[in-house]
């Protein structure tokens, strides 16, 4: 079995126009982000809400095309491929699952049909062993009995239940790559762990390369064995997971281990700067740091100069002038 | 190392059962009208419509004279066992016209309604998924189709094609009735293409078309067929003012047809309801049975309806209040 | 501050409980498919406490909240107990006492009330209406109220004039607060105030209603389903299932000694920040149907601890509804182990 990443980012860029053809501006949604994908590992991508983490789940996903840079698949770039034959295969390798359980499913069609029709129209197997395969899958992600549970529509499940099909159906091609866009985020909490040991579980057993969305640091250390922060459409931190979160560079990354209400720990909740205004940090940014009108340690150079991300530690990279400055 | 989620147990189950299972006979009934079947609301819409539908097939042999024949000598007589439905006051047999009338009316009406709610759904849903310069297209000629007064654009075309048969005004029709749904249509298109599961079937690697008809259509069935019903109604009604203007086809008749003499000769103000009310019956039997059968398409496009059951029992107490119901679980 | 005009349905008291909830049962339908969303459950709150209250998706919390607010609509009624407000009961009151008791004595932030903001009305305006709705002011002087309460959440007085789709999520559900804050309640209910919101924007928000209580000294009933936020903001904390109140203690006694195993299993449901990782199981299985619940215990199908095994207890377990007793001072759980081991 190869060891080389099955999917590899570079450079990925995706603006989004605003306004009229009047008074223009541009989203910079994701601006240079660069990363890879191995087998048998989680990668969490975390940010808060506006950060780009879900557009760069929705450019991996190929649904949706990048202003700029490269999604390398095995090798070659697939960013910018229209030819069916050669989306479906990329299709065939790199699946997705959505954040909204009962949004992500069909309401007018029943299991079955959702974990079958990957199954047909990548021909995975014959057509006679399709249901056969379909059970297989729903007993793998912990639906049993698969006979009962094929026959029902999505609003006969609860939530935990649909996230599992749509697992289902993304396993249904064998993938070597999962995109998880916050997949526990609308799940019950005491569902939510089993959502996560299943994902560690088809790591394992499968090998797959899943990349986890999120914006629950918790989780993200519970299942993840790398991590990426963003910000403002740009990775300001990653590096192996209880690394960063040991010892975090980027002040942002602080910021957010603070603020994480934490329950095991007794101490006194950790007080934090309060913003007057808001994040609009991702719109034209220009050149300089988009995190330094929050940062408690920005200097001069921050407002005029674009970090660069520095690998500080052994696989450990931030973008900070302060914390990880290029030499 | 990780742990599954144990799994439900049939002690655990939750909420509503699973559908009905589908008994195999011989031929096998489709899904859909099972579903149409089983809910008494649509089950009564569809023999409304069953009814009409064979009453205009018979009606050559259930009409007493040809709706056209005028008899002088027996104008405008109320309803009697000679005319169930009286006669108008040229002395035409009423009933005839509204039984063979639903011939023309029907043809008219389905015809019409169904190759506009074609045009529209296929425009609106194709605006709606492919966007850009298609979509400014295609909302430009509904805004245009919009704006053009039927009746002038009925005149021009009828006089520019010449012919007053039916295919031409089943084309007119649909022509000027089309792009108020298509506009909804599109709407909703819109709205559901944001879905997730939209996205998921993309991701899954579903053709386009696939896409459209076996993801989209199936939830916006219940608008379809709302559209279809409008159309029709606003046909028939529209098919009474071609005939004004002369370009109704003389020999034959609708209800349409029949209402707009009956309104024209003010035979209400005379005290003559028979004229005017029966083929407005027939038409608002006709689009009720319709309407009540899009209550089983509804549950189709929207399987949460298809479990639950009311208890017969349960309406009464919803009328009555909370009381009622406080008494019975403490009882 | 520009004081109040129309005087609330009820006055202050001192040292008693501001609210206080008996036996409360909410239904909601009818006849043999009636569901009670709230099924006997008792609690209180004192002024200026903060009482969270947590539970899952359909444990009835958000109920509770429509409740005390009296703003339930059919098919959910009230179908017994009382709600006292400081002493008077709130079930059975006129339209008119309760809108003088609505806004003035109890306030509510709802769910996602961030994105119940009128897109085309400006916040100013919006305020405007809402003050206006139960007391009688004029429009100047409700819109410098406005301008007040926005800097006291934080948020620059200026933004009356702005629409809200100009602000962002976090300073959206404030300007809710503020709105909440507006004729000075001595009760506030927050369901759910930041779960649509990432997790610096909540501890900003979270901060600042911690700070204006202490200024105000209104007490907070705060629901929400993530235990960890309430383990640190709230004073007491009443765990929910399936419609009863399963386990109250202090926010600390809580987190340090869960008594219920539905506790236990939802603080073992949160991964941990830091220190050592170990893997962890959920709570298997589902909220249950409340048109049907289980009999007896409603957790029972879920429990770890039952077990046809111990036969007696499991007998029990299946067939008695627990009832919520003290084991120590301010700890009460309504667990049938429980109760036997306090025996």
């Amino acid at each position: 079995m190869t060891t080389a990443a099955p999917l590899e980012v570079r450079s990925l860029t995706k603006h989004f126009p605003l306004g009229n053809a009047v008074r223009r501006a541009h989203v910079h949604a994701v601006d240079d982000v660069s990363f890879e994908l191995r087998p048998g590992t989680i990668t969490a991508l975390v940010g808060e809400s506006g950060s780009g983490k879900s557009t760069v789940a929705r450019l991996l996903a190929h649904l949706s095309e990048p202003s700029a840079g490269e999604v390398l698949f095995e090798g070659s770039d697939v960013s910018h491929v229209r030819r069916r034959r050669d989306v479906l295969r990329y299709r065939s390798q790199v699946q997705i699952i959505f954040q909204d359980p009962f949004g992500s499913l069909n309401p007018v069609k029943t299991v079955r049909h959702h974990v079958e029709r990957p199954l047909r129209i990548h021909h995975v197997v014959p057509s006679r062993q399709v249901e056969e395969r379909v059970h297989e899958l729903l007993r793998t992600v912990g639906l049993v009995p698969p006979e009962d549970i094929a026959a029902k529509y999505p609003h006969e499940l609860s939530g935990g239940q649909r996230q599992r099909v749509a697992i289902a159906r993304a396993l249904a091609v064998e993938p070597k790559v999962v995109l998880a866009d916050e997949p526990i985020s609308m799940l019950d909490v005491s569902i939510r762990i089993g959502i996560l040991n299943l994902m560690s579980k088809l790591k394992e057993e499968r090998g797959i390369a899943f990349l986890y969305v999120t914006h629950d640091l918790a989780s993200a250390r519970y299942v993840a064995d790398d991590i990426l922060v963003m910000y403002a459409g740009q990775i300001v931190e990653r590096g192996p997971i209880e690394d960063v979160l040991a010892a975090p560079l980027h002040p942002y990354t602080r910021l957010l281990l603070e603020a994480v209400p934490d329950p095991t720990t007794k101490t006194e909740g950790q007080q934090i700067e309060l913003r007057k205004g808001d994040s609009s940090a991702a719109v034209d940014p220009g050149e300089g740091c988009r995190f330094r009108m929050r940062c408690p340690l920005a200097i001069e150079i921050c407002a005029h100069t674009t970090p660069q991300l520095v690998e500080e530690r052994p696989e450990h990279a931030a973008r900070c002038h302060v914390t990880a400055p290029a030499n | 190392m990780s742990q599954l989620e144990p799994t439900l147990g049939p002690a655990l189950d939750l909420s509503l059962e699973v559908p009905p299972r589908r008994v195999h006979r011989r031929f096998r009934i489709p899904g859909w009208l099972t579903l149409l079947l089983s809910n008494p609301k649509s089950r009564l819409g569809f023999a409304m419509v069953a009814f009409v539908t064979i009453v205009a097939l018979i009606a050559p042999w259930i009409s007493v004279a040809h709706p056209l024949d005028f008899n002088v000598l027996a104008t405008r007589q109320a309803p009697s066992w000679n005319h169930l439905f009286g006669t108008t006051d040229q002395g035409s047999d009423v009933f005839s016209q509204v039984v063979i009338g639903a011939r023309r009316s029907l043809l008219l009406g389905v015809a019409a309604a169904t190759l506009a709610t074609v045009v529209a759904a296929t425009l609106g849903i194709t605006a709606a998924l492919v966007g850009g310069l298609v979509d400014d297209i295609i909302n430009f000629l509904i805004n245009v189709c919009l704006v053009i007064p039927p009746i002038p654009l009925l005149v021009v075309m009828s006089g520019y094609t010449q012919d007053h048969g039916m295919t031409t005004m089943i084309v007119v029709l649909a022509l000027v009735l089309w792009a108020f749904e298509a506009r909804i249509l599109r709407a909703q298109a819109l709205s559901l293409k944001s879905r997730d599961f939209v996205d998921a079937a993309r991701a899954s690697g579903e053709p386009t078309w696939r896409i459209v008809f076996g993801e989209l259509v199936p939830n916006m069935i219940s608008r379809i067929a709302a559209a279809f019903v409008l159309v029709f109604y606003v046909a028939l009604l529209v098919d009474a003012g071609l005939e004004f203007l002369g370009l109704g086809d003389v020999s034959t008749t609708s209800w349409g047809v029949t209402l707009y003499w009956a309104q024209t000769n003010s035979t209400v103000l005379q005290g003559e309801w028979w004229p005017f009310f029966f083929p407005g019956a027939a038409l608002a039997f006709t689009v009720l049975g319709l309407v009540l059968l899009l209550a089983g398409i509804d549950e189709f496009s929207n399987p949460r309806l298809r479990a639950e059951k009311k208890p017969r029992r349960g309406r009464l107490r919803m009328l009555f209040g909370g009381r009622l119901a406080v008494r019975e679980e403490s009882a | 501050m520009t004081s109040l005009v129309e005087q609330p349905l009820v006055t202050r008291a001192r040292n008693a409980d501001l609210l206080e909830v008996r036996q409360l049962v909410v239904e909601y339908g009818f006849g043999a498919r009636a569901a009670r969303a709230v099924d006997g459950v008792d609690f209180a709150i004192r002024e200026g406490e903060v009482l969270g209250l947590a539970g899952e998706s359909g444990c009835g919390k958000t109920t509770i909240a429509n409740t005390v607010m009296q703003i339930l609509r059919p098919p959910a009624r009230i179908a017994g107990g009382s709600i006292l407000f400081e002493g008077n009961d709130l079930v059975g009151k006129s339209t008119e006492e309760l809108r003088r008791y609505r806004w003035r004595n109890v306030s509510m932030v709802l769910q996602s009330a961030m994105n119940a903001l009128n897109p085309v009305m400006r916040v100013g305006d919006q305020f405007v209406d809402a003050v206006r709705a139960h007391e009688k002011i004029d429009r100047r002087q409700a819109l410098a109220r406005a301008g007040e309460l926005l800097e006291l959440v934080g948020i620059d007085a200026r933004r009356v004039s702005s629409y809200p789709h100009q602000l962002s999520g976090g300073m959206r559900q404030r300007v809710v607060i503020a709105m909440a804050l507006a004729l000075e309640p001595e009760l506030i209910i927050l369901d759910e105030p930041t779960t649509a919101l990432d997790v610096v924007v909540q501890r900003e928000i979270l901060q600042q209603v911690e700070a204006l209580k202490r200024d105000f000294g209104f007490a907070v009933l705060f629901i929400t389903h993530d235990l960890s936020l309430l383990l640190e903001f709230a004073d007491r904390i009443a765990i929910m299932y399936a419609g009863e109140i399963v386990e109250t203690a202090p926010a600390e006694r809580l987190g340090a000694n869960p008594q219920h195993p539905y506790t236990q299993g939802l603080l073992k449901s949160f991964p941990p920040l830091r220190g050592p990782l170990t893997p962890l199981t959920g709570i298997p299985g589902s909220p249950p149907d409340l048109r049907d619940p289980p009999t007896g215990c409603r957790f029972h199908p879920r429990c770890p601890h039952c077990i046809p095994e111990q036969a007696e207890l499991y007998r029990r377990q299946t067939t008695d509804r627990p009832r919520l007793r003290a084991v120590e001072a301010g700890h009460e759980v309504a667990c049938h182990l429980v109760a036997e081991a306090v025996e």
